[in-house]
C-alpha cells in the first residue's frame, strides 16, 4: 500500500517538475523572441514583402470587381446623375458667362455714362429681323422702357431707338432702318488734319498741326440691311474717307457725342448740291450680348 | 515499425502544413482581407486557424495546444506594433483552458457541436482580445485604450463567420477519416 502511495507522489512530482520545466523554457524561448523581436520581424517582413505584394494586389483586383459587381445598379443611377449634373453645370456656365459679359459691359458703360450723367437699362438681344433691321430686346414697359429712348452699347455706338414698348421686350429700330434718319458731324480730330507740310514754301507756310478743322454735319440715313450712309454735306465741304460721325448737338432723338460710323467711300457730284457717302457703321451684331436703353435722356430742346 | 515512422511522417507532414497554412492565413489576413473589410474590421484567420486546430485536436493534447498557440502568438505578434511574445503567452494560457474546459465535459454523442464550437469561440476570442489590451494598457498606460468598440464586435462576428467555415470543413474532414478508419479496419 505505501510503495503505491509513493509511486503516486513521485509521479505528481515528476508531473509538477515537467510544467515547471515547461514553464521556464516557454517563458525563456519568449524572452528570446521578444529580445530579438525587431529582427526577427524585419526578417519575415524581407521575406514575405513579394508574396504580401501579391495578395494585395489581388485583393485590390477582387475588392474593385466585386465592389462594382455589388454596386453596378449604383454605379449606373451615379452615372445618369452626373451626366444631368454636368448638364446643368454647362448651362450654369454659359449663364455665368453671359453675366460675367454683361457685367463687364456695365462697369464699361458706366465708366462711359458718368461723365454724361445717364441712366441705362442693358437689356438682351433676342432676335433680329434682319430685313426690316429691327431688333429684339427682353426688356420692355416694367423695366421703364419706353418709346424713342436711345439705345447704345457699353462703347458708346449707337443702335438705334426704341420702336415699339411690350410688358416685357421691345424692338428697336436700327439706324440702319430705311426709317432712321440721324444729325450727325465729323468727330474733330486734330492729328489728321494736318496739311500743306510737304509743299510748304517760305511764301505759303504749312498750316501748323494744332489748326483743327471745323466739324462737318450731315445726315446719317439707313438704306436698309444694316447699312447707312452720310448725305446732306455741302459740296464745298471737304470730308475724308475714315472720318468718324458721332451725332450731333442737332440731333434731338439721340445724345450728342455717340459713335456712328466711319466714312468709307465719298460720293462727290460737282453738279449736285449736296455730297453722300458711304459710312461702315460701328454696330455690330455678330457678337452682340447686351444693350443699354438710356432712360433719362431729354433733349432741352424738346422741353 | 513501419507503421510507427509511418505515424511519425505523418506527425511532421500535419504539423509542416499547419505551419505553412499559419503564414498563409497571416498573409491573407494582413494583405488579401484589408479590401474586404467591414467597418474597418477584418477576420483574425489566424485566431480562426488556431482554435479550430485546438478544437479538433485530441482533448488531453496539451503539448499540441501549446505548440499551436507558440506558432499562432508568434504570428500576431509578427503583424502587431509590440514585441513578439505576448500573444504567445496568452494563447497558450487560452489553450490549456480549452483543452481543461473539453477534458471535464463529459462524453456526449455530438462532441463537434457547432453551438459548442461558437459559444468557446465567442469565450476565447473575448479573453483573448480583453487579456491582450490589459497588457498593453499596463505595459504603456498612454497608448492603448482599454475599449471594446464597433470594431472589435465587426472584428468578432467576421471572425465567427470563418471559424463556422472552417469548423464545417473539418467535421467533414473527420467523418470521412473515420468513415476510411472504419473501412480499413473491416
Amino acid at each position: 500500500m505505501s510503495f503505491t502511495g509513493l509511486e503516486f507522489t513521485n509521479k505528481k512530482r515528476r508531473g509538477w517538475l515537467k510544467i515547471l520545466l515547461g514553464l521556464a523554457i516557454l517563458l525563456g524561448l519568449v524572452f528570446a523572441l521578444s529580445v530579438f523581436s525587431s529582427q526577427i520581424k524585419n526578417s519575415f517582413f524581407t521575406l514575405s514583402s513579394p508574396l504580401q505584394k501579391n495578395f494585395l494586389d489581388a485583393g485590390k483586383s477582387s475588392g474593385n470587381w466585386l465592389g462594382s459587381l455589388l454596386s453596378a445598379t449604383s454605379l449606373q443611377r451615379e452615372n445618369e446623375d452626373l451626366k444631368k449634373e454636368n448638364q446643368k453645370l454647362l448651362s450654369k456656365i454659359s449663364t455665368l458667362q453671359s453675366i460675367q459679359e454683361g457685367n463687364q459691359a456695365l462697369s464699361t458703360i458706366s465708366a462711359t455714362c458718368q461723365n454724361q450723367n445717364f441712366s441705362t437699362v442693358m437689356a438682351g438681344v433676342t432676335g433680329l429681323a434682319g430685313n426690316e433691321d429691327i431688333l429684339t430686346i427682353n426688356k420692355g414697359s416694367d423695366d421703364g422702357i419706353k418709346e424713342g429712348m436711345p439705345v447704345i452699347d457699353q462703347y458708346n455706338v449707337l443702335y438705334g431707338k426704341i420702336l415699339k414698348v411690350y410688358k416685357n421686350f421691345s424692338q428697336i429700330m436700327l439706324i440702319s432702318n430705311k426709317n432712321s434718319i440721324i444729325n450727325v458731324q465729323t468727330q474733330q480730330n486734330n492729328a489728321e488734319i494736318a496739311t500743306g507740310i510737304d509743299n510748304a514754301t517760305e511764301a505759303e507756310p504749312a498750316k501748323t498741326k494744332t489748326e483743327t478743322n471745323s466739324t462737318i454735319n450731315g445726315i446719317v440715313k439707313g438704306s436698309g440691311g444694316l447699312s447707312i450712309y452720310l448725305d446732306l454735306v455741302p459740296v464745298d465741304d471737304q470730308i475724308n474717307s475714315g472720318e468718324i460721325l458721332i451725332t450731333s448737338s442737332l440731333e434731338q432723338t439721340f445724345p450728342k457725342n455717340i459713335l456712328v460710323g466711319k466714312i468709307a467711300e465719298i460720293q462727290k457730284n460737282d453738279q449736285k448740291p449736296f455730297q453722300q457717302a458711304k459710312i461702315d457703321p460701328f454696330f455690330n451684331l455678330d457678337n452682340i450680348e447686351n444693350l443699354f436703353v438710356i432712360t433719362n435722356y431729354k433733349n432741352e430742346k424738346s422741353q | 515499425m513501419s507503421i510507427g515512422n509511418w505515424d511519425l511522417q505523418t506527425m511532421w507532414i500535419k504539423y509542416l502544413i499547419t505551419i505553412l497554412l499559419f503564414y498563409f492565413f497571416a498573409l491573407l489576413q494582413s494583405s488579401f482581407f484589408i479590401y474586404f473589410n467591414v467597418f474597418g474590421a477584418v477576420p483574425n484567420l489566424i485566431f480562426v486557424l488556431y482554435f479550430t486546430v485546438i478544437f479538433f485536436d485530441k482533448k488531453n493534447n496539451y503539448y499540441g495546444a501549446i505548440f499551436y498557440a507558440m506558432l499562432a502568438g508568434l504570428f500576431l505578434d509578427i503583424f502587431s506594433t509590440y514585441k513578439i511574445g505576448l500573444s504567445i503567452v496568452l494563447l497558450v494560457i487560452i489553450g490549456i483552458l480549452i483543452k481543461k474546459i473539453q477534458s471535464s465535459l463529459s462524453e456526449t454523442k455530438d462532441d463537434y457541436s457547432f453551438a459548442h464550437f461558437a459559444i468557446l469561440f465567442f469565450a476565447s476570442f473575448l479573453i483573448y482580445h480583453l487579456s491582450l489590451k490589459a497588457c498593453l494598457y499596463f505595459l504603456n498606460p498612454n497608448f492603448i485604450a482599454l475599449t471594446l468598440n464597433f470594431k472589435f464586435l465587426a472584428e468578432l462576428m467576421y471572425s465567427l463567420f470563418f471559424g463556422a467555415v472552417g469548423f464545417y470543413i473539418c467535421k467533414n474532414l473527420l467523418k470521412l477519416d473515420k468513415n476510411n478508419k472504419q473501412n480499413k479496419f473491416f
